[in-house]
């Protein structure tokens, strides 16, 4: 009756394989609020977006244990339930119910959401119709925006970064689907080579042969194409020969390190897997950058999901913001493992766009009513999109930043 | 889809025209029969015949319909459709603890997740009035801000509702001090199961305020609260405040915070108290000890809490199943002690001068501080207890099988040997369904010491598998084995309410004497349909007629084991 005890992988785990865990569900209702301890307030206590907006149980993890748990014994079908789709995938995989029944619980209600979808996906009632275009795209394109390959190292231009296909380097920056082809992103693209390579990098890319992580592809349940995505990254990147990855993607970075492992039947990776603000934080510390320049803004840093919550990776970026000189750093009311997710994950963008921007308002709200910051700080390309929608279309003055571009900024 | 091949379990609908009355009320955005949404409403926490019931694939168990009602006239409105068609209704929180469970007629949930704000917080009068789904944490948060607290925190962990406790009486942690919940109501805001709206305390005076849960007249509140729901929805309640002696906000663990790569790691858990809190470890050699000095340290004055926890450390303070288990097995926490809460309430000296009287106390009669020289890693281990005798969390660490049931008796604290000896006899008499469910019966039962050591509570439970029905049913032969032995006895066999639900009601009329009678009466005169939860507190003639056999005779069983006779 406890979790990761069956011995085979998350992604080779059937909904039954959760059976004990779907009929144990206590109720006790952790998977929408925020870990007691850390309540500061009434009004920021809850943490599950989709039940907060919604407020039916079938929205929160709670609700999908329960409804996993009639699914494994046959309770109802599909056919009965032609809104389940919905349920599983309002849910922006941000990790806080798992977070909180583990703690709680030793339960996974998030990897048991997971588990619906990739049987949604293997019955085809899943996932939602926006998700096949983005499924379909990574099939043709190698990447979900529908954009060529010829495109992947447009950003690169100019740069004397190495092809790694044409020669060796110790550190691969896998720049990332939506960082490398979305114009509004490719700038972080090229400030994080120009920041590695200054601190004395030796940097390479996979220039147009990089393949899309396959995260988006895993939290909308697909997971053939998604392990047939991790077994061609993992043989591609074991042969590049370098020591270390970067990635500037918090869902790349946590598919290559946290989800390839757990593909069934691949070899181990034979290189270290680092996000670009740890990096940075330990090139900081260890005295290769100097942020020297000052940027007088008051911020405040939000925690990506896979970043945070998923991948533990609290301190670097607060580190780095500390260290640029003339910013005054607050701290949200929900932040590091309670942060209140932007609402642009697992799919949840893509098919429920209302929803999705309704949870970047509340973000932007607690923000600016917990901190009196002029400026949200963040370093994943989906939370950037998701509220930088809202601030261009409500006209907010909050500022949204990357956290490399500060950086950037800050470098003399 | 292979789940077709199985049985499946069909839900039963209200009228058209009833659904239809009842989106007019809400909107349509906030009524539901979705067939999937319903089933997230059907199996309840620790209410271990609804397991029974999913596992029989018994349809009963799934409600029609889920209405989100956002005001106290909404709900009125929604009860008072409910009575125009005879539709049975539950009033829903978290659906956690003892929730009514439906029945064999199309039911309607009435779920309270909109009504969420804190309406006032009265730093005069110390009181604060809350919406039905406020929690204790949200409440603790706002009221620390104005250097107040509510009081303490249910062991059933801070997302419980004060409004659902309400039904309950409601057991904090701090009850030594502060007393139930109970001891802390000033007024409650209820819709009649008829759909008249009660309000009671002195704000039902206009303008009076919130200062006096009594007046004026008759105690309607006292017949309302520890009533299981069955008496009308709380939509509002208004309980007391008392200072705070902590800062605005808990302390921060030293160690950071998890991630879902490494949540289990212990350090995560090791939180320093509350500011101006200090919290003590004493072990004992005997109960008969840790008993004398749980008495003398409630009658001397000193401390906000005073608690044993036994072996249930175990499952409180461990971080996976796996430690669980090898800690109950091993012995891990001393089988007697206890832990005292002192706060700092008037002055640091405050804590100094109680700490001398606490050394003098546990000095005398052999106890043994846990400390950095004396089983340090033990000491290390309870720390989640740091901020969990102040704001709640980890109760339901014990749950990761399932919390089928369990016995809550009280009074003196002698209550704990009694509990202890009883369940030691359940188990014997029908053999354990987990190694954790021995904790209570070898060792030291839970055991609170309740205002002043006036009365203490005593806990133990069992966890069946959830997916085993027949451990289920034994497990719950436990709890009735022990309702019956404590009533044979005539030990106090609630806390809260337990003899107060059905079919318990009804099958000990040992209680009260013919508590049932009573209870019919009251349920007669405020739920003169019989809609509201229905048969939750006491069944009608009709009611009883439809329970199970099966089940009266199973009741009939334990009457039997402890040598009481059955009832007819």
């Amino acid at each position: 009756m406890t979790v990761n005890k069956s011995g085979k992988k998350v992604f080779e785990k059937e909904l039954e394989d959760y059976r004990d865990q779907v009929w144990g569900c206590a109720r006790c209702n952790w998977c929408q609020n925020q870990w007691g301890w850390s309540v500061k307030s009434a009004e920021f206590s809850e943490i599950c977006p989709a039940f907060h907006e919604y407020r039916f149980f079938p929205y929160s993890g709670m609700g999908k244990m329960h409804i996993a748990r009639a699914l494994i014994e046959g309770d109802f079908d599909y056919a009965d339930a032609p809104e389940l789709a919905e349920f599983i995938y309002t849910c922006t995989t941000c990790g806080a119910c798992e977070m909180n029944c583990q703690r709680m619980q030793d339960k996974e209600p998030l990897k048991v959401n997971e588990a619906l979808r990739a049987r949604f996906v293997r019955d085809g009632v899943g996932p939602m119709p926006e998700h096949k275009n983005l499924i379909n795209s990574v099939k043709s394109y190698d990447n979900p925006w529908m954009q060529p390959r010829t495109q992947r190292d447009r950003w690169a231009k100019k740069l004397p970064v190495k092809d790694i296909g044409k020669e060796p380097a110790e550190t691969l920056f896998f720049v990332g689907c939506t960082t490398a082809l979305d114009a509004s992103m490719s700038q972080v693209a090229r400030d994080t080579a120009s920041i590695l390579l200054k601190a004395g990098v030796d940097l390479g890319t996979l220039g147009k042969k990089e393949l899309c992580c396959g995260s988006p592809i895993a939290r909308v349940g697909d997971r053939e194409t998604f392990i047939e995505l991790a077994l061609r990254n993992r043989e591609l990147l074991n042969n590049t020969g370098v020591k270390e990855i970067v990635t500037s993607c918090p869902g790349c970075y946590r598919a290559v390190k946290h989800d390839y492992p757990e593909v069934p039947g691949a070899a181990a990776l034979n290189f270290k897997v680092y996000h670009t603000v740890e990096y940075i934080d330990r090139l900081i510390a260890d005295g290769k950058l100097t942020l020297s320049r000052e940027i007088p803004l008051k911020a405040t840093w939000h925690d990506p999901c896979h970043l945070g919550r998923h991948c533990g990776i609290y301190d670097a970026p607060r580190n780095i913001l500390k260290a640029i000189p003339g910013i005054t750093f607050v701290e949200k009311e929900r932040n590091r493992d309670q942060s209140w997710c932007c609402g642009g994950g697992g799919g949840a963008r893509t098919a429920f766009l209302d929803f999705a921007q309704r949870t970047a308002e509340k973000l932007i709200d607690e923000a600016r009513r917990t901190t009196g910051a002029e400026a949200i700080v963040t370093c994943c390309p989906f939370c950037e999109q998701n509220i930088g929608d809202v601030l261009q279309r409500t006209g907010d003055g909050m500022k949204l930043y990357n956290l490399i571009a500060l950086v950037s900024q800050s470098i003399a | 889809m292979a789940a077709e091949q199985k049985q499946k379990v069909t839900q039963k609908k209200l009228a058209p025209h009833v659904y239809q009355a009842l989106e007019d009320v809400v909107g349509k955005r906030w009524i539901s029969e979705k067939r999937s949404l319903v089933e997230t409403y059907s199996k309840l926490s620790i209410e271990g015949m609804t397991f029974v019931r999913k596992h029989r694939k018994d349809d009963t168990a799934v409600p029609a319909c889920v209405v989100l009602p956002g005001t106290t006239g909404e709900v009125q409105s929604i009860v008072k459709v409910c009575n125009r068609y005879s539709v049975p209704f539950i009033p829903f929180t978290n659906g956690q603890v003892f929730s009514a469970t439906t029945n064999d007629q199309p039911t309607l949930i009435i779920h309270l997740s909109r009504m969420n704000s804190i309406i006032n917080i009265d730093t005069d009068n110390m009181v604060a009035t809350l919406q039905a789904y406020v929690d204790y944490a949200q409440l603790q948060a706002e009221a620390m801000k104005h250097g107040l607290w509510n009081g303490g925190t249910p062991l059933a962990t801070t997302v419980c509702k004060l409004s659902s406790q309400f039904s309950f009486a409601g057991l904090w942690q701090t009850d030594l001090k502060y007393g139930l919940l109970n001891r802390n109501l000033v007024s409650v805001k209820m819709v009649l199961p008829d759909g008249k709206i009660l309000t009671v305390g002195s704000r039902c005076l206009p303008k009076a305020g919130d200062f006096w849960e009594y007046g004026p007249g008759p105690d309607l509140l006292g017949m309302q609260r520890g009533g299981a729901g069955s008496n009308g929805i709380v939509t509002e309640i208004t309980v007391k405040l008392h200072p705070w002696a902590g800062d605005t906000t808990l302390p921060e663990v030293p160690h950071g915070r998890p991630s879902l790569e490494d949540v289990h790691e212990p350090k995560y858990d090791s939180p320093p108290p509350p500011a101006n809190h200090r919290l003590h470890w004493i072990e004992f050699k005997d109960f008969s000890s840790q008993i004398k000095t749980m008495r003398d340290i409630s009658h001397s004055g000193i401390a906000i809490g005073l608690n044993a926890t036994g072996v249930y450390s175990a499952y409180y303070c461990s971080q996976t199943q796996e430690m669980t288990w090898e800690r109950c097995k091993n012995k891990f926490f001393p089988d007697y002690n206890c832990y005292v809460i002192i706060a700092g309430i008037t002055s640091a000296k405050q804590i100094d001068y109680e700490e001398k009287v606490l050394q003098k106390i546990v000095e005398r009669n052999g106890g043994t501080f846990l400390t950095a020289d004396h089983k340090p890693e033990v000491l290390e281990a309870l720390k989640p207890w740091n901020l969990d005798c102040i704001r709640h969390t980890c109760g339901f660490r014990m749950n990761r099988k399932m919390y089928a049931n369990a016995w809550l008796p009280t009074g003196p604290f002698e209550v704990g040997r009694q509990t202890q000896e009883f369940w030691s006899d359940a188990l014997n008499a029908f053999g354990e369904c987990d190694i954790t469910d021995r904790g209570g019966a070898d060792d030291t039962p839970f055991l609170y010491a309740l205002q002043r050591g006036r009365f203490s509570f005593a806990e133990v439970d069992n966890y069946p598998d959830p997916t085993n029905p027949e451990e289920i049913q034994k497990a719950a032969g436990y709890g009735i084995y022990g309702m019956a032995r404590l009533v044979k006895e005539k030990v106090c066999p609630c806390l809260m309410a337990f003899l107060s639900v059905e079919p318990f009601t009804t099958m000990f009329p040992e209680v009260g004497p013919n508590q049932h009678t009573l209870f019919q009466k009251i349920r007669r005169v405020f739920d003169p349909k019989g809609v509201n939860a229905p048969g939750r507190q006491v069944y009608t003639r009709e009611e009883w007629e439809n329970v199970p056999p099966m089940l009266k005779q199973w009741v009939n069983k334990m009457r039997e084991m402890v040598g009481l006779e059955s009832v007819q």
